[in-house]
């Protein structure tokens, strides 16, 4: 194996321990103080993270700026980082959602904070790591890794049924996870000379071909759960309304989508014909993931359990343009995946907010905040319409360019019967968040407590600034978002190389005519 | 290329910079100094209003200078994927139907900037309102600028978040039950158009792996081509999918009916438009009546290639066209909301249902080939819709006024029921409001289809295109006769609503003391009258022998983007329904007298009914009428039956499936139990036998690791948290002894 250094993803990856040793080191740390290292330790690893955006480059397929060393050599276990283009997106969201989360936790976390902030930026190196590993080992200690900071800033910051919440996000997903070790092991031990090495394995992977759907199903259920696919999905409302607002942002934001990011590293080039076996089915599990997580969202009564339900709406659309195994459906799936970050981060940094003063998320505590918080209101008004896919806005993009693979897809028989079910997922967005948007906000003001509320602050208007850069640049001109992914995304397409896939049989049969 | 045709984005510039101004410093202004601040306000969002209009005239000579050939003006890329062979970009499309919708949307929409300057004055929102009528001309230019089906998309859905916007603009105000009617009406809009909007979204995807392209005139060339070269199959781009032609067509064509009927408030999507009327009644005028709900014929008439080549398709194989499909829509539509006019007391509600009829009218033009009958049609009602609509909030200004004069003259006077809207409490304002009455008489007339007022010429229009082709279209003959009715109904309850509000005697103290709006309300009603009696020589037939310089205008502007025309003349498309040039003596005598009638009838029958608010309606008496629709059939069928039944359906799934049977049940009891069961047996049974020394080992670090993660005051955590683990180390020492021994 070949050694490789170019440290700029290492530096990445690790910055946030800076802040870590800092905040451990430094004695008599005033609150405020913490609060801007860990600002301006998250601050310096988005610069690096443009830094490493400057040096991408969008043509070339493969991995880029590669760190690459042995770690435990009789294992075959190498300490192997690089991106590409499946990866720099996530890699971005990362880090521009971990700073606002950071931010936004100033005014809402009021004990034991230095913790909290270590716990913050703990939590960043683990997800940067799962991003960039390229070494299945390595990938597996990142993303196990997470779980920790997460479980901590959900049982000790969270709300009345934390710890409960706190140990069933960490049970859950551990249990998926295992069998996803089981299958790492398998394989790695399957190849020869031993190797972990993501490409590595994707060359190899005739070797363990005959055992692909086994294997498919132990990374898969370990990904749905994460997603999650219903009905794996039992988790979620309770880490998501137990947790504290920067932490369902977070949760929301990126750990969702290490579980798409996975089907797509993993699932996809490792086992090509399962994948293509396994697509109609998972689609089938994505598009009732998006009418039940719609429905259910709209029979809440809590505002955050409402835009937890929402999620699992979303991230149907995005497991199902993966398995579309389009270019449009993949590409799309990442960048709703982006998508799902901004938007719903940004409603769950708006809960937050309302949490913050009011202490309750019951909607029909609310009600005719227009009146009182008119900016915050309008404000979040472009959100909603963002996650309910207004087009001008990101999240119509993604669901566009999503709806439009999944009715090419060629192992979907007839793929029009899966889009017209999809597409309903549109009308019930509208259904769930403008009922939302209406108890909360329209109206009068009917509950006299709410004639106190102060409108939105300076920092927060940054945060959802920075929230509503994004919502309209995807927007308006995501074509540099689809540059960055297309060749690395079209070159996995390509590599699966399952017949289906070529052939495209005719299967497009439509009113029998 | 005309230099002019670069001043393009600036259709879309003034009015975003209308956004920015009044969103972000306008109400600073209006909440500093009231009077000045409205002045500010309202005048900034108008100029930017005329502004608009003024590029759009300057278009419309650089389309003159260049032969009206049409125009893209790029703008940038929009979504492109290389991989998929998808590229969509932001660009406009400057031909002369774009164009003839652009300066209808900027023309009548300066024209009700100018009125909302007076009709808002003093409400608390000023800037907000201005703000938001604003964007919705920046979204309405998007929507028919663009040059391709997902800009086009863009602007569709953003008009409808305006509509939204306007629809709830006084959202805090509740009805007399307490319930949120506004909000309500605005959300209701929304989804109805979502559900429409669905529809839209499939058919353009489709439209893309059929042509390739959604750029309009890349779909429309390779319709054609795939039609000449009697392709039966066509081949899904990069697939080997196949397909149908006639299929693929018919499904698009459909869905963007769908999608139309959403829009443009046909059956059986129509629900939202009368409730809409909650909105500002300026809004109402020019969104509600004018302009947006227009979008539905515009998109159908941009189409019209693959509306034609679907009924030139199904001409030889004998079934039933999409294009039928829309001609009988648009026709049931205008008669059945012609009915349910007649049983309506709100005076903007009657003509809401009016305004349904007549789109009814415009999509039945298209769907029978007579794009250029639909769009003129179009113009005609933008002008008389918009000014009735108007003079409508111009009464009910006045009413209020009254009202407000009674409230302090009289003390004591019981008005629990004053609805400014209801027409039975109004009567005998001819006198006090002149200038809205001669208006309102003008726009009345005009949507009655009086000689020689503008919506006679193009109703007539319609009716004989659907006449002179009955005898290729067998179909037509029933069009011909939905559309004669819902004409008969149109001159009745106006004849009705004319009646009732400002002849006779007032029904209520305030509509004895109303009195005439102010100027700048009053203005542009004499403006749009005008437009409203002479609109008709836009596109005058042939009369008899005479033909004049303006005749057909309209016609020969048309036939440069509208390729149906081109196809015909070509000879690839033998099979379209031909409008006739000259007035059809017959059709035009037919239906200005059974308008005239009509509406003779509705002055005859309500000449002293009713005498007061309470008495009953004359009509009331005819059977069905107020029982059947009367009761708005469809509306109940939603609110009644399908809210209800998915309100409830969402509540079980969500409490009693999701969390009580899926959350609580399944995963607490039945997954979350057995492992404590198992736990406890492994750890009581099984490891008090005492297993060998590296398991007791590998148990205590467990056991360890379990403590340190345990925070639960359960203790059924660790228990569950070691059998997981327990599970996983005897997996994984099982499974990984023969690679340990290698």
């Amino acid at each position: 194996m070949e050694s490789e250094f170019n440290g700029l993803l290492t530096l990445l990856t690790f910055f946030p321990l800076v802040g870590v040793l800092i905040l451990l080191l430094w004695r008599g740390v005033s609150d405020t103080q913490i609060k801007w290292t860990a600002i301006i330790t998250s601050a310096v690893t988005l610069v690096i993270s443009v830094v490493v955006l400057a040096s991408f480059r969008a043509g070339d397929p493969g991995l880029q700026m590669v760190d690459r060393a042995a770690w435990i050599p009789s294992w075959g276990i190498s300490y192997y980082m690089g991106i590409d283009g499946i990866s720099i997106l996530m890699v971005l969201l990362t880090t521009i959602i971990s700073l606002l989360a950071i931010i936004s936790s100033w005014s809402a976390i009021e004990t034991q904070v230095k913790q909290y902030y270590i716990f913050m930026l703990l939590l960043q190196v683990g997800m940067m790591g799962v991003f960039l590993a390229q070494d299945m080992f390595l990938f597996y200690v990142f993303w196990e890794f997470t779980l920790i900071p997460m479980y901590f800033l959900i049982g000790i910051w969270g709300g009345g049924r934390r710890v409960y919440a706190a140990i069933k996000f960490f049970l859950y997903t551990m249990a998926g996870s295992l069998l996803m070790l089981l299958a790492i092991l398998y394989m790695g031990l399957q190849t020869d000379p031993i190797t972990f090495a993501i490409p590595d394995l994707v060359a190899q992977r005739a070797t363990f071909a005959g055992v692909q759907n086994l294997l498919f199903i132990g990374f898969f259920v370990a990904f749905a759960i994460k997603v999650p696919i219903f009905p794996f999905h039992s988790w979620l409302p309770d880490a998501h309304t137990e947790a504290p607002t920067a932490g369902s942002v977070i949760l929301a934001g990126i750990l969702l989508k290490m579980g798409t990011y996975g089907l797509i590293r993993f699932n996809l080039p490792l086992f090509p014909q399962a994948s293509a076996d396994f697509a109609p089915y998972i689609a089938v599990l994505a598009i009732i993931g998006i009418i039940y997580g719609a429905i259910v969202a709209f029979a809440q009564q809590d505002v955050k359990k409402l835009v937890a339900y929402s999620s699992i709406s979303h991230l149907g659309f995005v497991v199902l343009g993966i398995f579309s195994l389009t270019a449009a459906g993949v590409q799309g799936g990442i960048l709703q995946g982006f998508n799902h970050g901004i938007s719903s981060g940004a409603l769950f940094f708006i809960v937050g907010i309302l949490y913050e003063q009011r202490h309750t998320r019951e909607m029909k505590e609310y009600g005719g905040i227009w009146k009182v918080m008119p900016v915050f209101s309008v404000l979040t008004l472009i959100i909603v319409l963002s996650s309910m896919g207004l087009p001008g806005l990101n999240g119509f993009v993604g669901e566009f360019t999503i709806l439009l693979g999944s009715m090419g897809a060629a192992t979907f028989a007839p793929a029009w019967i899966y889009t017209a079910f999809a597409v309903t997922g549109v009308i019930l967005a509208a259904v769930y968040l403008l009922w939302m948007f209406q108890r909360v906000f329209l109206g009068p003001v009917t509950v006299e407590a709410n004639n106190k509320l102060r409108d939105i602050n300076t920092r927060d208007l940054f945060v959802m600034c920075v929230f509503l850069l994004f919502v309209f640049w995807v927007g308006i001109a995501p074509s540099g978002f689809f540059n960055l992914m297309d060749t690395s995304v079209t070159t996995l397409l390509a590599d699966m190389n399952v017949p289906e896939l070529a052939q495209r049989v005719a299967t497009f049969a439509l009113l029998g005519q | 290329m005309n230099e002019l045709f670069n001043l393009a984005p600036l259709i879309l510039v003034f009015p975003i910079i209308g956004v920015l101004f009044n969103g972000l410093v306008g109400r600073r202004f209006v909440d500093h100094d009231r009077k000045t601040g409205e002045r500010w306000s309202g005048w900034f969002a108008t100029i930017m209003a005329l502004s608009a209009f003024v590029v759009v005239v300057l278009l419309n000579l650089a389309l003159h200078a260049n032969h009206f050939h049409a125009e893209t003006v790029m703008l940038w890329d929009w979504i492109v994927i290389p991989g998929q062979g998808l590229s969509i970009p932001w660009a406009m499309q400057i031909d002369t139907l774009s164009v003839a919708m652009m300066l209808v949307v900027t023309g009548v929409g300066s024209i009700i900037h100018i009125y909302s300057i007076g009709y808002m004055h003093g409400d608390p929102d000023y800037s907000r309102y201005f703000a938001y009528l604003n964007l919705f001309l920046f979204f309405m230019l998007i929507l028919v600028a663009g040059n391709n089906y997902l800009v086009l998309f863009v602007g569709w859905e953003g008009v409808g978040l305006c509509s939204y916007l306007l629809i709830g603009f006084w959202h805090e105000r509740l009805a007399k039950d307490g319930t949120m009617k506004n909000a309500n009406a605005a959300r209701k809009a929304m989804i109805a158009n979502r559900v429409g909007d669905a529809a839209m979204i499939l058919g353009i995807i489709l439209t893309f792996w059929v042509f390739g392209s959604v750029e309009f005139n890349h779909v429309f060339e390779e319709a054609i081509h795939i039609f000449e070269s009697h392709e039966e199959m066509v081949t899904l781009v990069s697939t080997n999918i196949e397909m149908a032609f006639s299929t693929a067509l018919f499904a698009i064509t459909v869905l963007f009916l769908i999608a139309a009927t959403g829009k443009s408030a046909q059956l059986v999507l129509h629900v939202w438009l009368p409730d809409a009327m909650a909105g500002p009644t300026p809004a109402s005028s020019l969104i509600h009546a004018a302009t947006m709900v227009t979008s539905g014929i515009y998109l159908i008439v941009r189409s019209n290639v693959l509306y034609e080549l679907s009924r030139a398709l199904s001409v030889h194989s004998g079934t039933i066209s999409s294009s039928d499909i829309v001609a009988l829509v648009g026709a049931s539509t205008a008669l059945y909301a012609g009915l349910i006019a007649f049983t309506q007391y709100d005076i903007k509600k009657v003509l809401a249902y009016s305004t349904v009829s007549q789109l009814g009218f415009m999509i039945a033009a298209a769907g029978m080939g007579a794009y250029v009958a639909a769009m003129f049609h179009l113009i005609t009602h933008a002008f008389f819709k918009a000014l009735l609509f108007m003079g409508a909030g111009s009464v009910i200004h006045g009413m209020e006024h009254g009202h407000h004069e009674v409230a302090h003259g009289h003390h004591g006077h019981d008005d629990d029921g004053f609805d400014p809207q209801d027409m039975r409490y109004m009567g005998g304002l001819r006198k006090l409001m002149p200038v809205t009455f001669w208006t309102y008489l003008v726009g009345a007339l005009a949507l009655a289809g009086i000689f020689p007022f503008a919506g006679f010429w193009s109703k007539d229009e319609i009716l004989a295109h659907a006449n002179a082709n009955q005898g290729e279209y067998g179909l037509f003959l029933v069009l011909f006769i939905l559309l004669a009715l819902a004409a008969v109904c149109t001159a009745f309850y106006m004849g009705r609503q004319l009646r009732m509000v400002f002849w006779g005697q007032p029904r209520h103290e305030a509509a004895r003391h109303a009195h005439e709006s102010s100027p700048i309300m009053t203005f542009p009603l004499v403006l749009l009258a005008v437009f409203g009696t002479v609109a008709g020589l836009f596109n005058l037939p042939k009369v008899l022998t005479l033909e004049f310089g303006w005749s057909l205008t309209l016609e020969h502007w048309l036939e440069h983007s509208i390729q149906t025309f081109e196809l015909m003349e070509e000879g690839i498309l033998a099979h379209v329904p031909h409008t006739p040039t000259s007035l059809i003596v017959e059709v035009a005598a037919l239906s200005l007298g059974l308008a005239l009638v009509s509406m003779g009838l509705a002055f005859y029958v309500y000449r002293d009914k009713p005498k007061t608010a309470a008495d009953p309606d004359p009509t009331q008496k005819i059977p069905g009428l107020w029982s059947v629709f009367g009761r708005l059939p469809i509306d109940s069928f939603y609110m009644k039956l399908l809210v209800p039944w998915f309100n409830r359906f969402s509540a079980w799934l969500g409490f009693k499936f999701e969390w009580s049977f899926w959350h609580d049940f399944f995963h607490e009891r039945v997954i979350r139990d057995t492992f404590v069961w198992f736990a406890d047996l492994s750890a009581n049974v099984l490891d008090a036998q005492g297993v060998d020394g590296i398991v007791n080992g590998l148990g205590s670090v467990t056991r360890w690791l379990a403590d340190g993660i345990r925070v639960s005051q359960t203790g059924y955590a660790r228990t569950y948290a070691l059998s997981v683990f327990l599970g996983t180390v005897v997996l994984l020492i099982y499974f990984l002894w023969p690679y340990v021994m290698r």
